[in-house]
This record gives structure tokens, C-alpha cells and sequence, in this order.
């Protein structure tokens, strides 16, 4: 423009647009007001239900879940997204099971590293290649569920040294299970890491605008990798988690979380564009869902009803935090 | 998945007349035979005409999967919604037509009944899409869920075994050597085709995947050809649900377990690109081919079948980073 | 070319009756009036070219013209009616078509279905389709314009130039929908053709007049004066005159386009004074080529801005992008302050005390869902932290001072930055190069666009201030008085190629006129 438009700058408005909308402001709340929601139908629909029991057996199925949406939700803040959360837990409960033997006491944290640098490598396959994260990660889902196939001979294999895993079938305090303790000061520690460091800023900018991010100068392509490793981590946690719980490892142990999971991270409302959201977030929907799977046979609803709720809770909250500003065409 | 034209250079964009089309397109074909060639050197089962007619009968199924799930693809979208929309169509099929479950005996009406609850399901993706612009990955990943659960409901506990005289035969009758099974697949590949070529629905998939703008510039609705296309792949599931029912005379849940990524891998492989407007019907079928040519051709040779999906998973990484590799450029953006 | 007439549907419009009329159409966006009272007249049967400088209203006119931007005010009337316009297809049907400057084919379809695209007829039948019906229909379309295309070969393995012949194919058939003849809409066609196919297109041009009225937009002003009957000029979001175009010359269009030249003040040229101490070199550049550029040559002194001026495709902004890293280079080597410079990635540039300013504010710019403050330390992550954590108190304190020293108006530094106005949230995106004291060269890719007068000053002012504390500035601006304005030298740049260096020192500062003749 080569004349002035407009002859007074000082009507100009300070601020543009207006807020976050009511229904932002909703989705925001979203999560915890369904946990409480879902708390207080089944309180009502079995008295029995509010009690330290029943609640301390919730939280101790829903800890991998917890872990597991945790370490995905990284990915997807960075706007990508981690299919292979679920087969890598799986494969990751097999070299649990087959390392114990030998490596021990170590064992815990050789899988976790194991699972991590699994993960470091899809992120690199991402970021290196440009492949689609969804693409990769699938690819990935598929490699790590023949890898676990093939070493466990299509089996599972049995845990006998059980004390390895026995601190995770410990209470804090009397009644809080350690395996949820664990899953949440996983989160918290995240979540303080992120905060207390630029790397929140990092992948909220990759999240939201990848490429003012990189032309801002921050390390998306490190950041990423990160994200996935992170992820990774969390699938190798997440598998000892089950493998303290079930005593064997298993090629396939895990493979049915990766829907839960996905649903955990949008419940808690975080947007499957990029940039909004939290781990917290993820937290409170994974215990959302693990009410969902706990409370429909108390209510009466048969257990077969849970893949359908998931389905349509998944299309529900992510048209819900869908941020259709970034998205010109949806494909 | 990938957010292009943020950065676009109109002067660096100007495109030449290509060139390596040829190549692309035969490509594909061109490692068919040279994986047959190799794995006929290095076994002699593999050779054999049972095997070659082996391999045409398991790669009837992941054909017409294949069929639905390439015109998703050519429209730049993905489909995951295979293994709940099969789930689906193969209980339901195994309760429609002779069983030990039920008085039914619907025969062909009951197949068609299977096939049409498919594709309402495709339907669902489809407008979910259109509708709540949720994105295709995340709303066929939530059917596919809706799918399985509907299967594991009318399956409820008791597996359906088949006792219908038609559906029995399609695995085991045979006509030139091939199952009727195959015979299907060669049929849906031709309508695939047809569909393709001559259809507005086919031309348009192709197009939306080409340059969805341009479309809606030119006065061209999108979104119902969008639940269209879904739809067609939906009925091509159900289909595929039918003949793995046929295949195991009794309906199973996991009916289509693994056949989403098993398509995505054909199409990719036949040459059918991620961000969709290239390939087609017949680049898919060779890619299906070249897929079972290869899981077919490692069992022969000594390799555990457990490795097939590790394989597929292999390859699909392998094929898209060749398509995407030459087109980029720094800054991209990459979801 | 069966002009019009078809007595029975359409009437022949009298023939002093324009083909389209415009009456003071008015188009506000936030912060900007994009048109301001635009009027224009296209008569029956002539090619009125379009003209006038970045950011005139032109693009916005144009897509007012086709529906695709909804005018807050004003009339548009075609052949004696007033219409509204809310879409391609409303436009269409009225006669109005447009060819538009990214071209819009399907580039996997075939010729003849592009042309066909949306208005099939006969082509299909019952949802199939008849091939040969579409060629047909497609081969009537090209033979209108004399164009010997393959109808059924595929779009993208067509030259550029013939892709714009199917493109004007596919606008006549708006003749079938509104049985008038119509008004064809030319978008900068010929910035991307080379000369014999830039000849084709005038024939072609000159063709269409016989049965069509167009509209010719072009920044390139012979071209226009060439082709065209009339043109009219915009400036400003208004319309300033019309010229006819025997014996104009492109001197006399460019003048109405720029207006009166804007006062030295409006740059604080003068409030500046320059050392006369010999400057220091800073950005040294040898033979940097990339896709778009080559062998380009530049030095910028500490303390200096240099304006890079060029038209649509010279090559500049990928120069830029490059020295940023963001962008590959082929060959070519650049020192900044005598050390050979990494032109690797975005990071090794940051490192180097490089800072940009990229043109795509919104997309590229900024994170707008992020916060001010966030926004303003997401690179130099250094001066909010003491060692890797973040340290908020540092950061606010230092966020305010920025907002304060540079009067960026916002709430609160955690406000979100696309609630700002467009200059504040620019001043936001300098800060972050700023916030370390670091920098030591700044590329400025049109950092005034979009923002109003008063923003620009800021901005302006803003850029002398740096340049006084040493900084090096490449400047791409908004316009050709920008750039002499603002910069102490101008390198005209054209087909990828620096061609010429033109002092400019306050003072004694070249007209935009100077500048045209090396541009084009």
C-alpha cells in the first residue's frame, strides 16, 4: 500500500477479537466435569460404588492407561499423533518378560530405555523423512506387533520372579496403589519439566504454527523427537505396569489401549491439531474413560457397548477441541 | 496430515511437463515381476501353479479392501475403519443368511443386507467428516471402534457358524483354476475401475485429492461425493467382511483384523499417493499383489509368518518416504 | 465465436451499456480499508487494464467481482442490473469469470474435464461419464480460442502457457450459463510466462474482445498499456483515474499509482543523522544462488538498511528466506561480520545474530493462540532463563520493558497475541529478535503490510532506531516509496538476478520512477 489507508491510527481497537467463545470455555471444563458427572451417575446407580475399595481398584487398572495417554499427548501437542503407543507396550511387556532372566532388578529400566529409543526412532523416521506422524507410527504398530509375534512365538511368557515388579503392587499410604502413584508423579514430573523450561513454549509453538516455530529459530525437528521418545518411555512404563499385573508378557497384552488411550488424550480436551491441551488434561481423561470401563457393567450395560462408547467419544470430543481456524480443507 | 502452501513460491512452483510418469506408473509392476522372478529362483514351492493359485486366493480379500480403501486415498483422506466395518459385515452376514444361531435364511438378501450396514457405516465416517470436520484418520479410527462393538454385540458369545450353501462354495468351488472368491475380487477390481474412470463419484475422488480448492471454485460441491466415496468404501468392507465369513464358514469379530494397514500398505505400494490424486483401481490391485507376492514368497522361503505385518510396516514407511522425499522442501510442515 | 445473440433468451443489451459496473464499493478488514469507494466501468467489447501498486485494491476488487469477498458497501451492476455476488457460481452465472493468478486446474484431471469442471451438461449423464461428448464440448471451447491442446491429456503434463489457454477455455463456458457475452477476468496472467508465450496470450487477449469484454491485471505497465483500451487506476482503496491507453506512457500510469510522494518525515529520514564515518561491513554476500536466484551479490554495513526492490518472481523474498536459512542454496558464500555464515537451518541463523521478519505475519510470524510475553521471548529463550529454567519474574520484567519501549498496546503481556491489531502484534514479532541485544542483522520481509499509517510510522521509526544502534537491515517493501523512503541503498533485483545498485541517500533519493525502468 503505497497511500495511507486509514488517517487515524488511535481508533484502531487494541484489542481485535474478542475471547475465548462459551464454548471454549466448555471444553475446557470438559474433562473434570465429566469425571465428576460420571462419578456421581454411578454413585447413584450403585450406592456401593463411592467407597475406598472400589475406587482404589479404579485407579490401579487405569495407571498404564494414564501413563500411556500421558506419553502420547506430547506427540499430539506437537500436532502429530502416536498410533503405536499400544503395540510398542505390548512388545515392550515381551522383552520384559524375556530380559528379567538375565538383566534382573535392571530390567524395569532397560525396557523404558528400550521403548524409548524405539520411539527416538520413529520421531527421527517423522521429522527426517517427512513422512506423517500417523503413517509412521502406524508402520510402526505394524513392525512392533510382528518384532513381539516373532520373539514370544506368538505367546505369552510367564513372569515367574515376581519381585522385580512387586513394587508396583505396593499402596502409598495405606491405600493409595503405587502403580497410580507412580503414573502420576510421571505426569506431574512432565508436566513441571515443560513448565520450568522452554520446552513448553517449544511445543506449543510447534503444536499451534509449525513453521513460525521454526522460522522463530526453536528446535521443532529436536523437540519432536523428543515428544516421540518421551512417548516411547511412556509405552515401556506402561508395559511393566501390566506386566506387574498380570504376571506374563504378551504380544498383544497392550494392543487394545491404544483406542482408550486416544480417547483419554481428547476427553481430557486436548485439540488433535496441535498446541492446546495439557498432560493434566490427559490424566483426568484417562481416568475418565477407566470410569466409563468400570461403570458400564454397573449400570448394566454390556461391556460390548464400550467399543462403540469409544468410538463415538473419540469423533464427539475431537470435533469438540478440533481448532478449524488451522485446518482449511479437512481430509 | 500435511498443511502445504504455507510457504509456495509461485516463480519456484511453476511446474514442468513431467517426465517420470512413465516410470512411476510402471514402477509398481516392474518389482511384481522382479519379486516373482526372485522368489520362483529361490523356491521351488513358490512356483509351483498351487502356489501362484494360493496366492490369488488369499489376496481376494485384501483386493476388495484395497478397492474401497483406494478411492479414500485418492481423495487424499485415510480409512481405518476396515477391521470394525468388516467385523461388522461378517457377524451380521454369518446371522443373516443358514446358521446355527438363527431361523435366518436370507442367501443373497442377506449378503446384501451385510454389505449395506457397511457401508451405512462408511456413511458415518463420511459425514462425520463433512459435517463435524473431524479428520478422517480420527473419525474411521471411532467407526471402526462403533464396528467392532456392533460385531461383539450381535456376536454376544456365541459364534455364528454358517451352513449357507452359496456363501460355503465361494472359497472352494472353482472356475479356471481360480476360486470364486478371486473371481469377486476380479469383479470388484473391474467395477473399481469403471467407478474410476467413468463416474462422476470416481472423478471427482481423484480430483478432490488433485486440488479440492479448484473444485469448489468451479461451483462443485464436495462434500457429498466426500460421504459418497466413504460410503462406496464402506460397501466394499462389507463385502470383504462377507467373503472372510465365506472363508471361515462362521462369523468372527476380528474378521478384518489388520486389513486397514494391510490396504493402506497395497495402495501405497501400487503407487497410489498418501496426499491423495494419484493412482487408481489398478495400481492398488498390483500393489496387492506385490504384498502378497512378498508375504507369500518369505513364508516359502523360511521367514516366520508373525513377520508379515512387520513387513508391511517396512514397506509402507519405505514407500511413502520415497514419494514424499523428492517433494521436499525446508520448512515444510509435517504433522 | 457465436457472440452473444441468442434473440431468444438473453436481449442484446443496448451497446453503450457497460458490460459490468462497479459503484463505490467499499471493503473494510481489521484495521485496513482494502477498498475504499471503488468505481470502475468495463464497456462491452474492450480490455480495460488494471492497475496500481501493492495492497490497492486490486486482488480484493477482483475477488468482490467473482464472490468470493462480499463488499461491506457499494453496487456492482452487469449489463444495466444490480446483482449480488456470493459466489463463483452467482458470478458465473451473471457472466463474470476469472482466471486466476495461482491457476486454479485440477492439475490430475484432463484438460477437458477442467474445462468442463462444474458445468459437465451433456458431458455426463446419470452420474457417468461420456468422454466423447466431453471432448467435444472441451474441443469447442478450445477452438473458440484457437487452441490446438489435446482435450484429453492430462492438465499437469501441459506447459505452463497452455495451461492457461484451458484456463480461459474453461472461463468462456460461463457463455453457456449466462447466454450473455462475458466478462473474463485476466490475473497478472502473464507473470510467469515467458515472451513468445506472453505474445500468444495478447493475440489471445485481443481475440477475446471480439465477443467478450476483459479485465487485464498486470503489475507490469507496458504490458497493460500494450494490450489494453483503457486502464484505470487504483490507489488506496480507490479509484484515482482512467487513461486511455494510445499514446500513454507507462511513466504517466506509474505516477497515478504512487500519488504524490509521501513526506520525508513519514520515514523520520531526517531525525536520524548518519556518521560520516566510513560503515563497518556486515553481511557480505558472493554468488548466492538457489532455485530461484542466482549469482546474487550484497553487502549491508552495520548501521545500514538495504532495500531489495523487484517484481512478483524476481527472486527477492527466497534471498531473504535463504540468508535465514530457511530456504536451500546451490552455491555461494556469506559472511556476516567477517565469519563465514551456516545457511544450514533457521537455528545456525538465529545463532548468528540473525533475525526475520517473514511477510505472512499470521502464519509465519506469530503464534497467535500463545501469549505476548511468549511470543516475544520464544527464540532468545536466553533472556527469560538462568540456565535452562525459566525464570517468570525475568521474563515479565523484561516483557513490560519491551511493551513499553516500543508502546505496543495490549492488555497484558499474557494476552493472546491475535487479539492484538496487526501493528502491535508486528511490533511484538521485532521485539523477539530484540529482547537479547543480540542481533546484528535484520531481513524485513514487508513489514508494514497490512498495518494502517500509524503502525507503519512506529514501525518505521522503529527500524532507524535499530539501524542507528548498528544493526544491518535488509528491507523488502510494501512498495517502491518504502523502499527509497526507508533504505540507504536499493538492489533492484530481476529474474532471480541482482541487476542493479542504486544509492540512495537521504536527500538525494531516486524517484519510484528510476526504480521501474530496472525492475522491468
Amino acid at each position: 500500500m503505497s497511500t495511507p489507508v486509514i488517517a487515524q491510527p488511535a481508533a484502531e481497537p487494541v484489542v481485535v477479537k474478542g475471547g475465548p467463545t462459551p464454548a471454549q470455555r466448555l471444553t475446557s471444563f470438559m474433562p473434570v466435569i465429566a469425571l465428576v458427572a460420571l462419578l456421581a451417575a454411578l454413585t447413584i446407580a450403585d450406592p456401593d460404588f463411592l467407597t475406598q475399595k472400589s475406587l482404589t481398584a479404579a485407579i490401579r487398572t487405569s495407571a498404564p492407561l494414564v501413563v500411556l495417554a500421558a506419553g502420547a499427548t506430547l506427540v499430539v501437542l506437537c500436532g502429530g499423533i502416536d498410533l503405536s503407543i499400544a503395540a510398542l507396550a505390548s512388545l515392550s511387556t515381551v522383552f520384559f518378560a524375556m530380559w528379567l532372566p538375565d538383566l534382573g532388578g535392571l530390567t524395569t529400566l532397560a525396557v523404558i530405555a528400550a521403548a524409548a529409543g524405539i520411539g527416538a526412532i520413529q520421531g527421527i523416521a517423522h521429522v527426517v523423512l517427512r513422512i506423517p506422524s500417523f503413517i509412521v507410527t502406524l508402520g510402526g504398530m505394524s513392525i512392533f506387533s510382528a518384532v513381539a509375534l516373532v520373539i514370544s512365538d506368538a505367546g505369552p511368557i510367564r513372569v515367574v520372579d515376581r519381585d522385580a515388579t512387586n513394587w508396583l503392587t505396593l499402596y502409598v499410604a495405606g491405600y493409595i496403589p503405587m502403580a497410580f502413584f507412580v503414573a502420576v508423579v510421571v505426569v506431574a514430573v512432565i508436566a513441571l519439566v515443560l513448565k520450568l523450561t522452554p520446552l513448553q513454549s517449544y511445543i506449543t509453538a510447534t503444536g499451534y504454527s509449525e513453521s513460525a516455530a521454526r522460522l522463530a529459530g526453536t528446535p521443532v525437528d529436536r523437540v519432536k523427537v523428543g515428544a516421540f521418545t518421551v512417548s516411547g518411555a511412556c509405552a515401556g512404563l506402561a508395559a511393566v505396569m501390566l506386566v506387574s499385573r498380570n504376571f506374563s508378557g504378551s504380544p498383544t497384552m497392550a494392543d487394545n489401549l491404544l483406542l482408550p488411550a486416544v480417547a483419554a488424550i481428547v476427553v481430557g480436551g486436548t485439540a488433535i491439531t496441535g498446541g492446546h491441551g495439557s498432560i493434566w488434561r490427559s490424566l483426568v481423561g484417562a481416568l475418565v474413560i477407566t470410569l466409563l470401563r468400570v461403570g458400564l457393567p454397573i449400570v448394566g450395560v454390556p461391556s460390548a457397548y464400550e467399543q462403540i462408547l469409544y468410538g463415538a467419544i473419540i469423533v464427539a470430543a475431537v470435533a469438540l477441541t478440533l481448532d478449524r481456524s488451522k485446518v482449511l480443507t479437512i481430509k | 496430515m500435511t498443511s502445504p502452501a504455507e510457504d509456495v513460491d509461485v516463480a519456484a512452483a511453476r511446474p514442468q511437463p513431467r517426465r517420470g510418469v512413465s516410470l512411476r506408473d510402471s514402477g509398481p509392476p516392474l518389482a511384481l515381476v522382479v519379486i516373482f522372478v526372485a522368489f520362483s529362483a529361490l523356491s521351488s514351492d513358490f512356483r509351483s501353479i498351487g502356489n501362484v493359485q494360493n496366492i490369488m486366493d488369499t489376496a481376494a480379500v485384501l483386493a476388495v479392501v484395497t478397492c474401497g480403501i483406494t478411492f479414500v486415498l485418492m481423495m487424499g483422506s485415510i480409512d481405518l475403519s476396515a477391521p470394525g466395518v468388516m467385523g461388522a459385515a461378517a457377524i451380521a452376514v454369518a446371522l443373516l443368511v443358514a446358521n446355527n444361531r438363527n431361523g435366518n435364511e436370507l442367501g443373497v438378501i442377506g449378503i446384501l443386507l451385510a454389505i449395506l450396514l457397511a457401508a451405512a457405516l462408511g456413511c458415518v465416517s463420511g459425514l462425520a467428516l463433512v459435517l463435524l470436520k473431524v479428520p478422517s484418520f480420527m473419525t474411521t479410527l471411532g467407526v471402526s471402534a462403533v464396528g467392532l462393538g456392533l460385531a461383539t454385540l450381535m456376536f454376544n458369545g456365541v459364534q455364528p457358524n454358517i451352513t449357507d450353501g452359496t456363501l460355503a462354495s465361494w472359497p472352494v468351488e472353482r472356475l479356471l483354476g481360480l476360486s470364486y472368491l478371486t473371481w469377486i475380487a476380479f469383479a470388484c477390481v473391474l467395477v473399481g475401475y469403471l467407478i474410476q474412470r467413468y463416474t462422476r463419484l470416481g472423478r471427482y475422488a481423484f480430483a478432490i485429492g488433485g486440488a479440492e480448492e479448484v473444485l469448489a471454485l468451479s461451483g462443485v460441491k464436495v462434500a457429498p461425493y466426500k460421504v459418497a466415496v466413504f460410503t462406496l468404501a464402506g460397501a466394499f468392507y462389507g463385502l470383504a467382511g462377507v467373503m472372510v465369513t465365506s472363508q471361515l464358514s462362521a462369523g468372527l469379530v476380528q474378521a478384518g483384523k489388520g486389513y486397514d494397514f494391510a490396504a493402506i500398505t497395497a495402495a501405497v505400494v501400487g503407487g497410489t499417493l498418501l496426499t491423495g490424486g494419484r493412482g487408481g483401481i489398478l495400481h492398488s490391485a498390483v500393489g496387492v499383489l506385490i504384498v502378497m507376492v512378498l508375504t507369500n514368497g518369505l513364508v516359502q522361503v523360511g521367514v516366520s509368518p508373525y513377520w508379515q505385518g512387520g513387513v508391511q510396516g517396512l514397506i509402507v514407511v519405505a514407500a511413502v518416504a520415497a514419494a514424499v522425499l523428492p517433494q521436499r522442501r525446508r520448512n515444510q510442515v509435517t504433522k | 465465436m457465436i457472440p452473444p445473440a441468442n434473440p431468444e433468451i438473453g436481449q442484446q443489451p443496448h451497446p453503450m451499456v457497460p458490460a459490468l459496473e462497479v459503484k463505490n464499493l467499499v471493503k473494510h478488514y481489521p484495521g485496513v480499508k482494502a477498498l475504499d469507494g471503488v468505481d470502475l466501468v468495463v464497456r462491452q467489447n474492450e480490455v480495460l487494464g488494471l492497475a496500481g501498486e501493492n495492497g490497492a485494491g486490486k486482488s480484493t476488487l477482483l475477488k468482490a467481482l467473482v464472490g468470493l469477498v462480499r463488499p461491506d458497501s457499494g453496487e456492482i451492476w452487469v449489463r444495466g442490473e444490480k446483482v449480488r455476488l456470493r459466489s463463483v457460481v452467482e458470478a458465473a452465472n451473471h457472466g463474470i469469470g476469472m482466471v486466476f493468478q495461482e491457476q486454479s486446474l485440477v492439475p490430475n484431471l484432463t484438460a477437458a474435464e477442467n474445462i468442463v469442471l462444474g458445468s459437465e451438461g451433456a458431458g455426463v449423464r446419470g452420474g457417468v461419464y461420456r468422454w466423447e461428448t466431453m471432448r467435444k464440448l472441451a474441443q469447442e471451447q478450445l477452438d473458440k480460442i484457437g487452441s490446438d491442446i489435446n482435450p484429453l491429456a492430462r492438465t499437469d503434463t501441459l506447459s505452463f502457457a497452455d495451461r492457461q489457454m484451458v484456463e480461459i477455455a474453461k472461463v468462456l463456458r460461463i457463455e453457456q450459463r449466462s447466454q450473455h457475452p462475458p466478462v473474463i477476468i485476466l490475473d497478472e496472467p502473464t507473470s510467469v510466462l515467458e515472451s513468445k508465450e506472453i505474445e500468444t496470450l495478447f493475440t489471445q487477449v485481443r481475440r477475446l474482445r471480439e465477443f467478450a469484454s476483459v479485465v487485464f491485471v498486470s503489475h507490469r505497465l507496458d504490458e497493460v498499456l500494450d494490450v489494453c483500451d483503457r486502464v484505470s487506476v487504483l490507489r488506496g482503496g480507490q479509484s484515482v483515474g482512467e487513461v486511455a491507453t494510445a499514446g500513454a506512457a507507462p511513466a504517466d500510469l506509474h505516477r497515478m499509482m504512487i500519488g504524490s510522494t509521501g513526506s520525508d518525515d513519514h520515514y523520520h529520514d531526517q531525525a536520524y543523522e548518519r556518521s560520516a564515518e566510513p560503515l563497518r561491513p556486515m553481511l557480505s554476500i558472493r554468488g548466492l544462488s538457489g532455485k530461484t536466484f542466482r549469482d546474487v551479490d550484497l553487502e549491508v554495513a552495520a548501521g545500514e538498511i538495504v532495500g531489495i526492490v523487484g517484481v512478483h518472481g524476481s527472486g527477492r523474498e527466497d534471498v531473504c528466506r535463504a540468508l535465514f536459512g530457511a530456504e536451500p542454496t546451490l552455491a555461494g558464500e556469506v559472511t556476516l561480520d567477517g565469519k563465514r555464515l551456516d545457511l544450514s537451518s533457521t537455528r545456525a541463523a538465529v545463532a548468528a545474530g540473525i533475525g526475520y521478519v517473514p511477510a505472512e505475519r499470521k502464519i509465519e510470524g506469530m503464534v497467535g493462540p500463545m501469549s505476548v510475553a511468549d511470543n516475544m521471548t520464544l527464540t532468545k529463550q536466553q533472556s527469560r532463563c538462568a540456565g535452562p529454567i525459566v525464570m517468570p519474574k525475568r521474563q515479565s520484567s523484561l516483557v513490560d520493558r519491551w511493551i513499553e519501549r516500543l508502546s505496543i498496546r495490549t492488555p497484558h503481556r499474557g494476552t493472546q497475541i491475535q487479539r492484538l491489531s496487526g501493528g502491535n502484534q508486528q511490533k511484538v514479532v521485532l521485539a523477539r529478535w530484540l529482547v537479547a541485544g543480540d542481533i546484528r542483522l535484520l531481513l524485513l520481509d514487508h513489514p508494514t503490510r497490512g498495518l494502517d499509517i500509524g503502525a507503519r510510522s512506529e514501525v518505521y521509526r522503529l527500524m532507524r532506531e535499530l539501524a542507528d544502534s548498528g544493526v544491518a537491515t535488509v528491507l523488502l517493501a510494501d512498495s517502491l516509496e518504502e523502499a527509497i523512503g526507508m533504505s540507504d541503498r536499493i538492489v533492484v533485483m530481476s529474474d532471480g538476478k541482482a541487476t542493479k545498485h542504486v544509492p540512495c541517500p537521504s536527500g538525494d533519493k531516486p524517484t519510484p520512477l528510476d526504480l521501474v525502468k530496472e525492475m522491468v
